[in-house]
């Protein structure tokens, strides 16, 4: 590496990016946008792939972690997001909580559910490990990983069964509840006891609580939606909450936990590889059309590639760059060692991030980003609610935020970009998409605004499908169970499942640089049913090696009751034990996330 | 200047006792400092840019020379097993209150467990060099394998001294000629009188050595244990090491066995 | 010495005091009540601020010294400490203060934490109405001044009586006498009714001695289950005070003390893996325990000065104010143990 001013290294990348596309086309230079930069920086870096570089390879890690919510609620109810406020969750009478660590990944809003919980609520805990809110829930159901749909499937089936349906709503307000509920029939709770392990007791309990209730909500995050039927196990639990008129109140709803800082606002700003800002589809000619007017360019028209899409195509040469934001996919995304392979590949990467990490070492540019809060502009919670960011202290050396740097490349490579200040972005921003139309900088306060908010006089909103849905009515759809990709089997006898800790935050490139929170965990473990390690000789700490097809990595054992027998987790921030050296590439045909939660494994001792 | 600057000293000498222990001897910078500890106090070493933790002095105040064995654990130690001869680390202290050999002259038991016995060797060698002011003198200890046992070159001045010394293990091998088995077992060969006991090493350790001096006689005011707490300031101010009302680093870290049965 | 000072003098008083010494006074932002460094911004003196003043005696971060190296030797450097004012802290925090003096007072003494304290000067502002969550009667610790300060601040409605109470204070008042004017008997008057009307409003049943019988048949592992494990509590708390040190840079850097908390599981765990608070239970027991306990034994009174902010901050539903809770973990067995 070579040190360079900003000046030298965005003349480079212009050079760099125009000769690639000279060559090969606009549909081999891909971009990844993060999730965790601001609203105007993402919708700056769109703009810069579609109007500045001609391609629509266009995506960020939602890919890997909701893209499926966006898919099958979009599809169900007209919109991907949250469907009430995280405070509404409080007033409910019953939480159905299905893969979330809710007090460990998502504290603040576990404090409503245990607000809900201390009101009386009835909690129901979907987990294949007994997690802190399975141990505080009135039912804990341990589901095989990879059965989701089955005992959902079923749930629906009591419902059914029981008529604890909402039959005005389902009238009035839903399509597609008579071929959903046929489907249903033939997921009987014992059906679904021999299929998931969970008792046809608890499941009948379960739904009995969720369709008793007068308020009931769905919670959800990855263990739902990391695996290759990700859009259906959505879509099963959209079924849920409409066939028993859960939607559009007070305590009611669908709500996806979505984990960065604005992995919202990234959705929202189009950086996906079919839609651009405001979910609006570039496949569509009029919205096409207003694009270009507004941008002054013409845009491309097939709809780009998917996150592993492009590392695959990477992979065999067919995309040759790539500009990655704020991510760290030579850590993150799941086969590292493809991954690596594949971004070693490229004639040209262009990395920018706050601290050196895995990707940044394998780039020909670094870029150094203003953190947020060395810069000014705007996140979108998991709520839906746009909020300001403020810049509290100057970026150290020469890091600049994004959106600085995003503009001045646009402009070397042709194209203008004239932008005194992020409020300006967020200006543009909301004269193209509908949902922001009545978003200002001037009337984001403390409090920020709720999308859909429409016009200036808007007071954004906290509820949505109050009295409509977006597209007229809502969809229920039938779904089949599809085994996992991978089961335990002889050779690789555990079920491997990843996920987070409390402390520590992705691929921890801040927290591991935080004292306390590295204190907290400072090394990589792997989680191993106590009575399957004492059979295996394993005792607590002891160095242990786990095996799958992928790759093997050492961690310390911890031995734990509150996992299953034949199942083994691992935590997905440490580099010197990365999880996804382990996980497979099999991903879901509707949303293109990858199963990350199911990988057949083995386990042995490593003796020092 | 601050009381958190610690004092400078540089390695002058580094035995190796076992592949992860150095018992290393330092001299401080400041010649003219007056360094006096009793047995049974620590320092906090540091190794600038990295940390510092606390180690128990291993040398007695009767003898010349300042020792400390560390034992790689974590930052800090490794750090300073990597340390060569004539490097410079930082120390604090003496803290806490060490062993109250006033009280504890007449027969003395001493056990230690694995790495706690090292804090040992400095009243084993305080006694050794003030014989007369105590009575029968007998130590047990235990480590983990033979490589595993530290100071093995003292023992037979500890015996010359007129003290009775019993070593065990808990895995044998065939190098191994002499016991293999629990620290206890070795007190059970002990001719004793209820008198004053030092305790250092696993919790478990512990409570099984008291358990059995109990049995024999020996009352649990007269138990004395040094308690391993986390720690950060050596000066009772950060928390790290409370035990109820006490501070492990400065109302210890020895206590007396009724003081801390119930937290061990 | 006593004065009166007219309620639209109050700002001329402070802008004359921020041209002597920097002054840290309640603003007014979104976020509510923040002690920050005052130029001339709204002040909000209706509330007391979430985070307490105390943070300007004990610094989240700051360098104990800066090492320097030069041929395998080392030298060592303070920076030097600026003069300052808390001004308008509340009555809670000046006796947080005053435990504080006691706990880092005893041998030996914290020096990092008194050059700080001999460095600034302390205005309090008495309260006049009770917060939700107060209970600093029942500790000794309010609704007015407890413990010695420079100067005190009282409320009575067309401006604030004055106290002052040291040699400092006095000469505060003197420097300012063209804004103030005599102060009468019915200033002192107006001030012990506005007091007696917030003490009469305190709770009657969270004494230390209270409060340590809750603690005692409390459901620990219950309470901990619901813990998130945030350390919100003792960070907002005006009496915490535990710390960590660490070393950045190499050669050269500086030996911080940072914050730190009890209720985090990796504070008391040893480096072998061995925790002597293994639960979350555990950990908040602990912490009620030294403030309630421990902190009696060691310097006579109890570490806490009923400021409610634990309460207030906690995102799980752990009800610190209300006793019977404290004695109850689960909804369920609220009636039983009562």
């Amino acid at each position: 590496m070579v040190r360079a001013t900003w000046d030298e290294a965005l003349s480079l990348a212009a050079a760099r990016l125009q000769g690639i596309k000279k060559e090969f086309g606009p549909r081999s230079l891909g971009v990844l946008t993060s999730a965790k930069g601001t609203n105007e920086e993402n919708y700056l870096l769109m703009k810069l792939a579609r109007a500045a570089l001609g391609t629509n390879n266009v995506d960020h890690v939602a890919r890997l972690c909701h893209a499926p919510t966006v898919a099958a609620l979009g599809s169900a109810l007209g919109s991907g997001a949250m469907t009430g406020s995280i405070s509404s969750l409080a007033n409910s009478d019953a939480i159905l909580i299905v893969g979330s660590n809710t007090t460990e990944q998502h504290p603040l809003a576990a404090s409503y559910i245990l607000h809900a919980r201390s009101r009386g609520a009835k909690l129901i805990v979907a987990d294949p490990r007994r997690t802190r809110l399975a141990e505080l829930a009135d039912i804990w159901l341990s589901p095989r990983p990879g059965t989701d749909v089955v005992w959902i499937n079923a749930l629906l089936n009591v419902i059914v069964e029981r008529d604890l349906l909402d039959r005005q709503f389902i009238e009035k307000r839903t399509t597609g509840f008579e071929e959903t509920a046929e489907a249903a029939r033939a997921y009987t709770p014992g059906q679904a006891e021999q299929i998931s392990g969970i008792a046809a007791l608890d499941l009948a309990r379960a739904a009995g609580f969720f369709g008793a209730a007068d308020r009931a909500a769905i919670v959800y995050a990855m263990g739902v939606t990391q695996h290759a039927q990700g859009t259906d196990i959505v879509q099963a639990l959209a079924n849920l909450a409409l066939a028993t008129g859960n939607m559009g109140r007070e305590g009611t709803g669908i709500y996806p936990l979505r984990g960065h800082q604005n992995v919202q606002g990234a959705c929202d700003m189009g950086a996906l590889p079919t839609v651009y800002c405001g979910y609006q589809s570039l496949s569509i000619p009029a919205v096409r059309a207003k694009f270009e007017d507004a941008w002054n360019a013409s845009l491309p028209e097939e709809p780009g590639l998917t996150a592993l899409e492009m590392l695959w195509a990477a992979e065999t040469g067919r995309l040759k760059s790539l500009i990655i934001v704020g991510e760290n996919p030579a850590l993150s995304y799941p086969d590292s060692s493809r991954v690596l392979k594949a971004l070693k590949g490229l004639e040209f990467l262009l990395a920018c991030d706050i601290f050196p990490t895995e990707t940044t070492a394998l780039a020909d540019i670094v870029l150094p980003a203003a953190c947020f809060a060395e810069k000014e502009g705007t996140f979108t919670s998991t709520e839906r609610r746009v909020q300001r960011i403020r810049k509290a202290v100057e970026p150290p050396g020469e890091a600049k935020a994004e959106w600085e740097w995003i503009s001045e490349l646009m402009r070397r490579l042709g194209h203008q970009a004239d932008y005194p200040s992020p409020a300006s972005i967020m200006a543009e921003i909301a004269s193209l998409t509908p949902s922001y139309g009545g978003i200002g900088y001037d009337r984001l306060d403390a409090e920020g605004l709720q999308w859909p908010c429409p016009s200036i006089d808007h007071p954004g909103t906290s509820i949505l499908h109050t009295d409509r849905f977006s597209q007229g009515r809502a969809s229920l759809r039938p779904v089949f169970f599809i085994h996992p990709p991978e089961i335990a089997d002889a050779d690789y006898p555990f079920i491997l499942n990843t996920g987070r800790s409390l402390y520590h935050f992705h691929t921890g490139t801040m927290t591991r640089r935080t004292s306390l929170l590295d204190r907290e965990v400072p090394r990589p473990f792997v989680e191993i049913n106590s009575e399957d390690a004492r059979l295996m000789g394993i005792r607590e700490g002891m160095r242990v090696r786990v095996e799958t097809r992928r790759g093997s990595i050492d961690a310390e054992a911890r031995l734990m009751d509150a996992l299953p027998r034949g199942n083994l987790f691992l935590p997905i921030h440490f580099s010197e034990a990365p999880a996804n050296a382990l996980t497979a590439q099999a991903i879901d045909p509707l949303s293109k996330i990858a199963e990350l939660k199911i990988s057949a494994a083995r386990l042995h001792k490593v003796i020092s | 200047m601050s009381e958190y600057a610690p004092m400078q000293a540089e390695i002058a000498d580094i035995d190796i006792e076992s592949p992860n222990t150095y018992l290393i001897t330092l001299k401080l910078l400041e010649e003219s400092t007056d360094f006096r500890y009793l047995p049974g106090q620590f320092v906090m070493i540091s190794v600038f840019g990295l940390g510092e933790c606390p180690i128990s002095i291993a040398s007695s105040p009767t003898r010349r020379s300042l020792q400390l064995c560390i034992r790689r654990a974590g930052k800090v130690t490794n750090a300073i097993m990597d340390c060569l001869v004539g490097d410079v680390v930082g120390i604090r202290g003496p803290y806490g209150n060490g062993f109250p050999l006033h009280r504890m002259m007449r027969d003395v038991v001493i056990a230690g467990g694995g790495s706690g016995f090292a804090t040992l060797r400095s009243l084993i060698n305080y006694i050794s060099d003030r014989r007369e002011m105590f009575g029968k003198v007998a130590i047990a200890y235990g480590a983990r394998t033979s490589q595993d046992l530290y100071f093995m070159q003292e023992y037979k001045s500890w015996q010359r001294a007129g003290m009775e010394v019993a070593v065990t293990v808990d895995i044998g091998d065939e190098l191994w000629k002499g016991n293999v088995g629990l620290v206890t077992g070795l007190i059970d060969r002990f001719d004793l009188n209820p008198g004053s006991a030092a305790i250092c090493g696993p919790p478990v350790m512990i409570n099984a050595v008291a358990r059995k001096l109990m049995e024999r006689g020996f009352h649990l005011s007269d138990i004395y244990v040094s308690m391993e707490r986390h720690m950060k300031c050596g000066v009772g101010k950060c928390e790290h090491c409370a035990i109820g009302p006490y501070h492990t680093c400065q109302d210890g870290p020895v206590f007396s066995y009724d003081q801390v049965r119930e937290v061990l | 010495m006593k004065a009166f000072l007219e309620r639209d003098r109050l700002i001329p008083f402070l802008d004359a005091l921020s041209r002597q010494i920097e002054v840290i006074a309640p603003l007014a932002t979104e976020a509510g009540a923040v002690y920050s460094t005052w130029q001339g911004q709204s002040l909000d003196l209706g509330s007391n601020p979430l985070f307490p003043p105390t943070e300007f005696l004990l610094p989240h971060k700051e360098t104990l010294f800066r090492y320097i190296q030069e041929s395998g030797r080392y030298t060592f450097k303070e920076d030097s400490i600026p003069p300052r004012m808390l001004f308008a802290i509340r009555p809670c925090d000046l006796h947080a203060i005053a435990l504080l003096d006691r706990i880092f007072g005893s041998e030996p003494s914290d020096q990092a934490y008194f050059r700080r304290r001999r460095a600034t000067s302390l205005v309090v502002l008495n309260c006049t109405n009770r917060g939700d969550e107060c209970f600093c009667a029942c500790l000794g610790a309010g609704p007015e001044a407890q413990d010695p300060c420079d100067l005190q601040l009282t409320d009575i409605g067309d401006g604030y009586l004055c106290q002052a109470e040291t040699p400092a204070g006095i000469l505060i008042l003197q420097a300012a006498s063209d804004l103030l004017q005599p102060a009468l008997l019915e200033h002192d008057q107006k001030k012990a009714r506005l007091v007696q009307l917030v003490r009469d409003a305190m709770p009657r049943d969270r004494s230390c001695h209270q409060i340590r019988q809750a603690i005692e048949i409390a459901d620990w592992e219950a309470l901990g289950q619901e813990c998130l494990g945030c350390g919100g509590c003792s960070f907002v708390c005006p009496v915490c005070h535990c710390f960590n040190i660490l070393d950045l840079g190499v050669p050269d850097g500086e030996r911080l003390r940072c914050r730190d908390s009890c209720i985090l599981s990796g504070f008391s765990r040893l480096t072998g893996g061995a925790n002597p608070r293994r639960t979350a239970g555990q950990r908040l027991k602990h912490w009620y325990l030294d403030k309630f306990e421990d902190l009696p034994k060691i310097i006579g009174l109890p570490g806490c000065v009923g400021c409610g902010r634990c309460h207030l901050v906690c995102p799980a539903p752990i009800d610190r104010s209300d006793l019977r809770v404290l004695g109850n973990g689960k909804l369920e067995n609220r009636e039983a143990k009562i």
